[in-house]
């Protein structure tokens, strides 16, 4: 159904995409806090109050990204926090923030 | 924002809408009670979503000394996140209603401004009944 596939992003690109919507938003959090989880994407879906249909096209675009993978456990396709991947992307989006200057900065 | 499906007022001054009926040593308990659960939240949330990394260049920049502030607060989001401040404002006021009890509504149409002033109101009520 997915496939993890990513081109060279920016640090800011990456940033938009992580932050792209609200359900992403609670996507990371929920990856980030139980980072363990694997499950369907029914499951995600529930764990974070939303229906299947509000979080699929959400879900694959984490996967495209490289911070979700997807894997076949028996009848189920389960999506898992790839740590790796995920570490890397956020340490790019550390460095983009690093640059950028806002007001009233120390 | 999700005043709609609450009792609780919300008017536009902060501090006009605190209730008349605290001491100042309980106004003074309750600010200082309202910051510090924002700034955890605040902490919790960026770190949540972004990992600790972003979190530490965020706090080197000053953005959490600004989180009493919400309006200082959205504006330096905004500088930095851009469209993505309003995605990591809704997950702050998520976990701060959860934290205070206050139903959130993802569907509902969203103010930073108006929902920290509705979660500090439900401080402000706690402390005077304790």
């Amino acid at each position: 159904m997915f496939r993890g596939e990513q081109a060279e992003m920016s640090g800011s690109e990456i940033l938009s995409t992580l932050l792209g919507s609200e359900v992403r938003g609670d996507l990371l959090v929920l990856f980030h806090r139980n980072p363990g989880l694997i499950d369907t994407v029914d499951g995600v879906a529930r764990r974070i109050g939303r229906t299947t249909v509000a979080v699929i096209n959400e879900v694959r675009e984490l996967l495209e990204l490289g911070v979700l993978r997807q894997k076949r456990i028996g009848a189920f396709e389960v999506v898992s926090l790839d740590r790796a991947k995920d570490r890397e992307l956020l340490e790019s989006v550390a460095n983009h923030l690093k640059a950028v200057r806002i007001s009233g900065e120390k | 924002m999700r005043v709609s499906d609450s009792s609780w007022t919300n008017p536009r001054d902060n501090f006009e809408s605190v209730p008349k009926s605290l001491s100042p040593d309980q106004r003074f308990a309750a600010e200082r009670a309202f910051s510090s659960v924002l700034v955890n939240t605040v902490r919790e949330a960026v770190g949540d979503a972004l990992g600790r990394n972003v979190l530490e260049i965020l706090t080197s920049k000053g953005l959490l000394d600004a989180s009493n502030n919400s309006k200082e607060f959205d504006s330096k989001l905004r500088s930095l996140f851009g469209n993505g401040a309003a995605v990591l404002e809704r997950i702050v006021v998520k976990d701060l209603n959860r934290k205070l009890g206050i139903p959130y509504d993802s569907d509902a149409r969203f103010d930073y401004e108006k929902s920290l002033e509705t979660a500090k109101e439900v401080c402000f009520v706690e402390s005077r009944l304790k």
